[in-house]
């Protein structure tokens, strides 16, 4: 074996054993630190929400009232116009706060995205002063888009009515019972 | 011996190790002393001044410490749950005995430290103490970065407190200030969930800005704290020192006499290495130890009476318990954001059927750049030494009209959101009345 070993101390140009077992320790304790702030951090990023889940079922069709019912806690509108039934998110898509359901004094004629429509109410939110149509269309304020949708269905065990709400539909979306 | 001199001679034993006899032996003790080791031993008249730093800087720290010793007791008393923390806080104000004047004291040190860190930011950029003068080592723009985040971690830390109270004030103020934060692109979203534990303001997020109100935040602000005012130390003390050593006239020394050894013996001549002169320094100068220590202690006492008079008379409020369903109209963040709401509120612009949130806008991109301009602005500004540690020096005449402008705009667009704004977020002016609003559906 004649392969020219590095001095002591280093100094030939090529890795001394000293300073490869330095550069080995630095990059363990960098690769501890690493590891341990990605424990740290994941530790914080829950993996299990109690949260009220998305789907829930509020009460047979028949049960619910004609036109707009505000469910509180889950700060959405489920409207019921007949036989159709649709749910709009009572969130404001500017910074979250819960838009107000305001009736208007007299039905308003307007022009929404080339359709013509006569609305009896409105949202506005508090916060910003954001104003959407009885659609949820936003017209006013710093909304930059509208109202979400969410699914309604028939629940196939009790004929309740189950809201979705991870699942957003347009705006002709209608349940029709 | 009575009480008072037993009481100093013990406060000695533990403070100083042996009991000066002369400026000099005092000045040492500085270096040897817990509570004054911040100090030089000497310091100049202009940095002692109340018209050159209005001791803004001292004045954030003491409400510091109140925040701190307020801050602490009420910890006991407090129970970061949803279901208790708002009977916990009900109870502080109206059972606990004190308890409503430590929570004011608590609110309105937080409120006042906002300002007078804002207020010292100010100070230190029309005197253009970021700026390097010509003391060695110096490294004064660094020192500015770490006042920047220092106020950013004020912004913080009283933000966080917001919500603790779970009344409707903090959950619909936390609710508008995390969905700011979820406006910023990319990873908005995961941020917001990230920082409330969840996708609603619930236990979780109790607990997060809970554990970064007292713990994490005035951990990391402790810690820049104390760099920040080594680094005062290290770069010379306050600009002002490099101003007035530009100022220091020199005066001839009284020639001294010297011994000159020649062949023929001594000749009694004076040398020419011995006729100096000598600047004014030492005659500028006083010893810390009272001179500055005075100033702090009285700067103290005076903050901590203003805080416990306010907090006499404007107690701090609670609302009516959080509710998610309800949003309160108006509904407005902290008073130190309603500019960034303001600007929220007036900035969603649509190009074609592109909308951009005013939320980004507001919420994050202008933020961002004016924090992003204060970081770079020392490295910016390539105005002479002259322009250092001197109120509004002509040479920075047009960055400084540019800066107060830009804190003028804010402050008049914290005071419309404050004072101006009614519900629906319209404009009403101060002495007008808001109309009545159904609170509920």
């Amino acid at each position: 074996m004649n392969k020219p070993s590095a001095a002591p101390g280093g100094g030939t140009g090529a890795t001394s054993r000293r300073s490869f077992v330095q550069r080995l320790g630095l990059m363990g304790i960098l690769a501890g630190i690493g590891g341990f702030s990605y424990q740290a951090f994941r530790s914080l990023v829950p993996n299990v929400l109690y949260e009220a889940p998305k789907r829930f079922k509020i009460g047979t069709p028949s049960a619910l009232a004609e036109g707009a019912t505000f469910l509180e806690d889950r700060r959405l509108y489920v409207f019921k116009e007949g036989k159709s039934f649709y749910a709009i998110s009572g969130a404001c898509t500017h910074l979250g706060c819960t838009v107000k359901y305001t009736k208007l004094q007299q039905a308003k004629h307007v022009d929404i995205g080339g359709q013509k429509k006569d609305i009896a109410f409105e949202f506005h939110c508090p916060c910003h002063g954001s104003k959407f149509y009885a659609d949820g269309t936003n017209y006013a304020g710093p909304a930059p888009r509208p109202l979400t949708w969410y699914k309604l269905d028939v629940s196939p065990d009790d004929g309740q009515l189950l809201v979705d709400m991870g699942t957003e539909v347009d705006q002709n979306f209608r349940l029709t019972v | 011996m009575n009480v008072t001199a037993s009481l100093r001679s013990l406060y000695r034993k533990l403070t100083w190790t042996w009991n000066p006899q002369s400026d000099k032996e005092a000045g040492d003790a500085i270096v040897k002393n817990l509570l004054l080791h911040w100090f030089p031993n000497k310091i100049t008249k202009g940095s002692l001044s109340w018209g050159y730093s209005f001791y803004l800087g001292t004045i954030s720290f003491v409400l510091l410490v109140i925040l701190v010793v307020t801050g602490v007791i009420l910890m006991f008393l407090y129970v970061p749950s949803v279901e208790r923390a708002y009977a916990t806080v009900k109870d502080i104000e109206f059972t606990v005995s004190f308890g409503w004047v430590l929570r004011a004291m608590h609110r309105i040190a937080a409120h006042l430290m906002v300002a007078t860190v804002f207020l010292h930011m100010v100070r230190v950029f029309l005197t253009g103490a970021y700026k390097n003068g010509s003391s060695v080592g110096a490294a004064r723009p660094l020192n500015w970065i770490v006042g920047i985040v220092l106020l950013i971690l004020t912004l913080l830390l009283s933000f966080t407190g917001y919500l603790l109270p779970w009344d409707q004030l903090a959950y619909w103020a936390i609710t508008v200030g995390t969905n700011i934060a979820s406006a910023a692109p990319l990873v908005g979203k995961s941020l917001r969930f990230f920082l409330l534990g969840g996708s609603e303001i619930d236990q979780n997020a109790l607990i997060r800005f809970y554990v970064l109100h007292v713990v994490f935040l005035p951990g990391l602000l402790f810690l820049l704290f104390s760099y920040h005012m080594w680094r005062v130390r290290k770069d010379g003390g306050l600009a002002i020192v490099d101003h007035e050593a530009l100022q220091q006239t020199t005066e001839q020394a009284a020639p001294v006499k010297a011994k000159t050894y020649s062949l023929l013996g001594i000749t009694g001549q004076t040398s020419v290495h011995v006729r100096t002169a000598v600047v004014d320094e030492e005659k500028n100068s006083v010893p810390s130890a009272p001179n500055l220590a005075r100033r702090v202690w009285l700067v103290t006492l005076l903050t901590f009476a203003v805080v416990l008079a306010l907090s006499l008379v404007f107690r701090a409020p609670l609302e009516s318990p959080a509710n998610p369903s309800v949003t309160p109209n108006p509904a407005k963040a902290p008073w130190y954001f309603l500019w960034l709401q303001e600007i929220v509120t007036i900035t969603t612009v649509s190009i074609g059927s592109f909308t951009v949130n005013g939320a980004f806008v507001g919420g994050v991109l202008l933020p961002g750049v004016l924090i992003i301009l204060a970081l770079w602005w020392p490295f910016r500004d390539r105005t002479g030494v002259n322009a250092v540690g001197v109120w509004f020096a002509p040479e920075r005449r047009w960055q400084n009209r540019v800066f107060i402008a830009i804190c003028l705009l804010i402050i008049i667009f914290t005071f419309v959101g404050t004072f101006m704004r009614g519900p629906y977020w319209t404009l009403f002016w101060p002495w007008e009345s808001w109309p009545e609003m159904p609170v509920k559906f």
